[in-house]
């Protein structure tokens, strides 16, 4: 019988949360697509707008939610193609980090954003 | 005995089935013995990597909000010339691409409709083309 390793379960999970957070972006991506842009006159919301959309505490949790699984989904998929170039088990090491750091850096500036504008708001 | 110049399987998702594949991104682009498979995984790819890229200029793009109403609101007068709205119809093209081929390498990597990736495939790029259409329509007329 084939001996899995720790590397392939990882590999795996990764897929599975690749593939669960694809699946989630569908709703989440579509949902604001319409609120932001097919439903607003013009295509985008005005400075007012956007804070009488944001003054709602389930929007920001909603837009925090879609941030976080946006940038899950995205830094997962820039390391997939990255690794799949070829490279040093090192230099895999320092490509998660580096991505991983990024990732966090673009949620905690999501967030900051979000939740300056909904002080703004109330 | 030769070495094969890829690695036997992926070593993002290991355990996945291995595509040919090395160092040289531009094998993507090969347009010799591939199926229609393959170039939905050079779509995914390449859609995905622009979209990267996007979700980046997005936040730089959203920082605009801190500087208050005249910063946000000079942002929206230049996002809505015919330059921008292309770029928007392209950004559009890449997220439903993306989103529709990556649902049928979810369902296909999951073990569903395997049998069918192919008709799949021509299926959701023929809604994607139509969401497409309608989508450029409301970009340039809304």
């Amino acid at each position: 019988m084939r001996e899995v390793t720790n590397t392939q379960k990882r590999g795996t999970l990764t897929w599975i949360g690749q593939a669960v957070s694809g699946v989630l972006l569908l709703g989440l991506l579509g949902l604001h697509m319409i609120a932001h842009h097919f439903i607003v006159e013009g295509g985008l919301r005005n400075y007012q707008q956007v804070l009488d959309y944001v003054g709602n505490p389930v929007i920001v949790a909603i837009e925090i939610v879609f941030l976080i699984v946006v940038t899950f989904h995205a830094m997962v998929g820039l390391r997939s193609v990255i690794l799949d170039i070829g490279l040093m088990a090192k230099q895999e090491k320092t490509v998660t980090r580096v991505l991983t750091v990024l990732g966090l850096v673009i949620v905690v500036y999501g967030i900051f954003l979000a939740l300056t504008l909904f002080s703004r708001a109330a | 005995m030769t070495t094969p110049d890829y690695p036997s399987e992926s070593k993002a998702y290991p355990g996945q089935k291995p595509r040919p594949r090395g160092r040289d991104v531009s094998r993507w682009f090969l347009p010799f013995k591939r199926d229609v498979s393959y170039w939905g995984f050079v779509l995914n790819r390449v859609a995905g990597l622009g979209l990267v890229l996007y979700l980046l200029l997005h936040m730089v793009a959203l920082s605009q909000l801190l500087g208050g109403e005249a910063g946000w609101d000079r942002f929206i007068d230049l996002t809505t010339s015919p330059v921008f709205l292309t770029l928007d119809v392209i950004l559009l093209a890449g997220i439903i691409g993306h989103g529709l081929n990556g649902l049928r390498v979810a369902l296909v990597g999951s073990g569903l409709l395997v049998k069918w990736q192919r008709q799949l495939f021509y299926v959701l790029m023929t809604i994607a083309v139509v969401l497409l259409i309608i989508g450029g329509i409301l970009i340039f007329t809304a």
